[in-house]
């Protein structure tokens, strides 16, 4: 029975832990998976296609600058990004009409965009460049995904497989992907920069991009600098550091508060030390266990809210003189129990000026706490019982 | 299986009584300090006092005016208007509706009821600390005569000033002063006596002669003051009850001036000016002994007891430049504790007994200021062409003095100050007014 029962009980504890740990476990290897899979198989062998051609992709590269710079790239704009740039372009079309940098920015920024994420290899900007040049030549990858459209689908499918590696996705989901990465990027830019302003800057990042290619090819590079100038080649180099970074606030708001606890770790352990001789020695040895301790921020927050409301213009000086030291007890929600309200202890001034004081701290306490502290919910334990020290030593008259 | 699922329980249980137990035993108090807080008017509401009959609605509305305009005076409290109140308050035995005081953000709230019969009127308040819902003390009552309604009102608001800060007021009190009324080189004076807030102004003598430098009694019941009404500066006391007057006694071919009564209420100190010297003095009033406090070639004037009695601060020229000295009540030695730029003049004890007020002149301004008893922590309250004869209210908070315009149409007036240098305002009188004296509080 022992024997069976020690069984039962190490097989339920490690069921247990596969309960709680298997979530983050499952995620990770899903993807990994996936990606490994897809990647070797479909891009690879348009790769090895086209890298035979990858040569030639440098001079088309040139080409295309070329007839931009006549304004003439009728051909590459309406086939790669009729849906998606054109919305962005759109806006920057009517401003800047005389410039041709609307026309260079679409084509470019589309597939750049995607990229991104490659940026590091920059080398590589060039070989993908190539493919969009060699959309003729995506008519041999065709076969593949012959099922869409053929002539529009030609761009789309380049894209795909630009993004197959960042997310490993398969091939079938092609279609699926056209619309969602298209979507993400829309919703990006108007929610950060809905102005007009903002609108020609985006279109002059596809202008820098490939200046930087160009940098190799050095033709694009002088073009693009006569249009937008220096001001749109640092201007997107920011810009898609930025994008990426809102769409991570808009999603991690409530995140924010986590980051300052782990900023402040070392003050944190300071307040641990201070709060374990605070509180002596017999129980000093288990602060950890209950969650960490209020971070200095949070403490500051709770001070500046409960200073807001502490009105000493109506006591007397003797009050001013007087320290007092208040023990409230706070509800879960951040409101102070008013009831709970006391004076630990009182110094200098009288013990009729102690008091006053004490009614002052204590109406700042219920004044400010009405509408309840701002306290993490997470670590009530740590502020249930609040004690305060009113000290006008600063606020005194002298 | 049944065993395992209770193992399991158990173990279950174990574990997370074992984590409350480590939240309970971590749970200390946090512990923060409060070092900055705001200065502002405390807003307070005062209705009108419930009325126990009809004829006394009107006396209902006075008292919560006066109490009203006594707080608000003071620069410490702000009143909220009626028209902003949620809730009424017809029933002074009536619970209190603090949600509806919270509100409006009424930190005190002041209730009362007033009755009149038979010529005499009793007032009963409560005083209320709305945001920690409790009451501040216990209710209290005052009767009076039905003429000295106002008296009651101030009365209240001491109670509530007392109260909500810690210290004493000072609405229920007096101010003697100097009345003038014609042009500067034709000006007529004669004494008056008025409310702290300038109401029921009485006139203590007629405009026939000169008059210098009231001041009161420890009581409030008489006051000193400086007269030519014989040609010559000289002493007289005055009961204010019944309006008489006597002059102290005086020996010949001296002139007297600057009086001051001792905290007991017995000694008069003054000035004797005796052939071009000015040196103190002190005088019992019943039998008339006089003794010689300073004996200095320079002029050493403006005597001021300190609220024990057992010392002095005056004015003296001793080292050329008039400056405020310190000595025993019975004479002696005596220590400058005034030692900026300047003149300094006119120093009066604190009734707290802890700083000294005085007038500075410097470069052709003139100053109110206070200084510790030590001479330390000088700070200037006000600044004009002309500021001068500063006087304590009863608690030692405000400061009251006389300043005059520049010119020949130039008017002396009274302000009030607080000793922090705010809430400077002027005091309301009927003509022109000096040489204020603020009167203890009233019993």
């Amino acid at each position: 029975m022992q024997t069976g029962a020690k069984i039962s009980g190490a097989v339920h504890v490690g069921l247990i832990l596969v309960v709680l740990f298997a979530g983050s476990f499952e995620s990770d290897p899903l993807p990994f998976e996936m990606a490994s899979a897809t990647v070797v198989s479909a891009e690879e062998y348009a790769a090895l296609v086209s890298g035979e051609k990858q040569p030639e992709v440098s001079e088309t590269p040139e080409a295309p600058a070329e007839a931009e710079q006549p304004a003439a790239a009728p051909e590459e704009p309406p086939a790669e990004p009729e849906p998606e740039p054109e919305v962005a372009e759109a806006e920057p079309e009517p401003e800047p009409e005389p410039t041709p940098a609307p026309e260079v920015a679409p084509a470019p920024v589309e597939p750049q965009v995607r990229p991104q994420p490659d940026k590091p290899d920059v080398v590589e900007a060039p070989v993908e460049q190539p493919e969009e040049t060699a959309a003729p030549k995506a008519e041999r990858i065709a076969p593949e995904i012959v099922e869409t459209p053929p002539p529009d689908a030609k761009p789309d499918e380049v894209k795909q497989a630009e993004v197959v590696p960042d997310e490993g996705a398969a091939t079938p989901q092609e279609p699926k992907e056209e619309t969602a990465p298209k979507e993400a990027t829309d919703r990006i830019e108007p929610e950060q920069k809905p102005n007009l302003a903002l609108a020609p800057q985006q279109s002059v990042r596809p202008s820098v991009r490939p200046t930087r290619p160009a940098p190799v090819e050095t033709a694009a590079a002088p073009e693009a600098r006569e249009t937008p100038e220096p001001k749109p080649v640092e201007k997107p180099v920011e810009k898609p550091a930025e994008k990426p970074k809102p769409v991570q606030e808009a999603k991690t708001e409530p995140k924010p508060e986590p980051k300052p606890e782990a900023k402040p770790v070392d003050t944190s352990s300071a307040v641990n030390d201070a709060l374990a001789e605070a509180l002596g020695g017999e129980k000093s040895a288990s602060p950890a266990p209950s969650g960490p301790p209020l971070t200095s921020g949070e403490k500051d927050a709770l001070r500046i809210a409960v200073q807001r409301c502490w009105n000493v213009g109506s006591l007397s000086s003797e009050a001013l003189k007087t320290t007092v030291v208040v023990n409230v007890t706070m509800s879960q929600d951040g409101r102070p129990d008013t009831g709970t309200i006391r004076m630990v202890s009182s110094s200098g001034g009288t013990g009729g000026s102690a008091q006053q004081a004490f009614e002052a701290a204590r109406r700042a306490i219920i004044r400010c706490g009405a509408s309840g502290f701002d306290l993490p919910a997470d670590k009530y334990a740590q502020w249930r019982e609040i004690e305060m020290t009113f000290n006008p030593e600063r606020m005194r008259i002298r | 299986m049944k065993r395992y699922m209770l193992s399991l329980l158990i173990g279950a249980s174990l574990f997370f009584t074992n984590v409350s137990s480590q939240v309970a035993a971590q749970n200390g108090p946090l512990r923060i300090e409060i070092t900055d807080g705001v200065i502002e008017p405390l807003p307070f509401a005062v209705p009108d006092f419930v009325p126990a009959s009809g004829e006394a609605a009107q006396v209902g509305r006075d008292i919560a005016r006066v109490i009203a305009s006594d707080l608000t005076g003071t620069g410490l409290f702000r009143e909220l208007p009626s028209s902003a109140y949620i809730s009424q308050v017809r029933d002074f035995a009536a619970p209190v509706q603090y949600a509806d005081w919270k509100a409006i953000n009424a930190q005190a709230l002041i209730t009362g009821s007033v009755s009149v019969s038979g010529g005499q009127v009793t007032v009963q308040f409560r005083v209320y600390d709305v945001f920690s819902d409790a009451e501040l003390g216990n209710g209290l009552q005052f009767s009076g005569s039905a003429s000295g309604w106002r008296r009651m009102a101030h009365k209240v608001a001491d109670a509530v000033y007392a109260r909500i800060t810690g210290e004493g007021g000072y609405f229920d009190s007096r101010v003697v002063f100097v009345s003038e009324s014609g042009p500067k080189d034709n000006r007529l004076k004669r004494l008056a006596i008025m409310d702290y807030d300038g109401a029921n102004v009485q006139y203590l003598t007629d405009s026939a002669s000169i008059v210098l430098a009231p001041r009161f009694s420890p009581s409030g019941d008489r006051v000193l003051y400086t007269s030519y009404e014989s040609g010559s500066p000289r002493i007289y006391v005055l009961d204010i009850g019944q309006v008489q007057r006597r002059v102290l006694q005086q020996q010949e071919g001296t002139m007297s001036f600057a009086p001051r009564f001792a905290p007991n209420g017995k000694t008069v100190v003054f000035s004797i000016e005796k052939g071009g010297n000015t040196d103190i003095y002190a005088m019992d009033i019943a039998s008339g002994q006089t003794s010689q406090l300073t004996n200095a070639p320079s002029i050493e004037t403006a005597p001021s007891f300190s609220p024990d009695g057992s010392q002095i601060v005056f004015e003296s020229d001793r080292s050329g430049g008039q400056q405020i000295y310190i000595m025993p009540a019975g004479g002696g030695e005596a220590r400058r504790i005034s030692f900026g730029q300047g003149r300094y003049g006119t120093p009066v004890w604190s009734p707290r007994g802890d700083m000294i007020a005085f007038t500075k002149q410097n470069q052709g301004r003139f100053y109110i200021g206070v200084m510790r008893t030590d001479g330390s922590e000088e700070r200037l309250l006000t600044a004009s062409f002309l500021d001068e004869g500063p006087t304590w209210a009863p608690n030692g908070r405000v400061i009251m003095f006389a300043r005059e315009t520049q010119g020949a149409q130039g008017r002396s007036s009274l302000y009030s100050v607080d000793i922090t240098g705010r809430n400077l305002k002027p005091v309301p009188t009927p003509d022109g007014a000096s040489d204020p004296d603020w009167s203890p509080l009233q019993n």
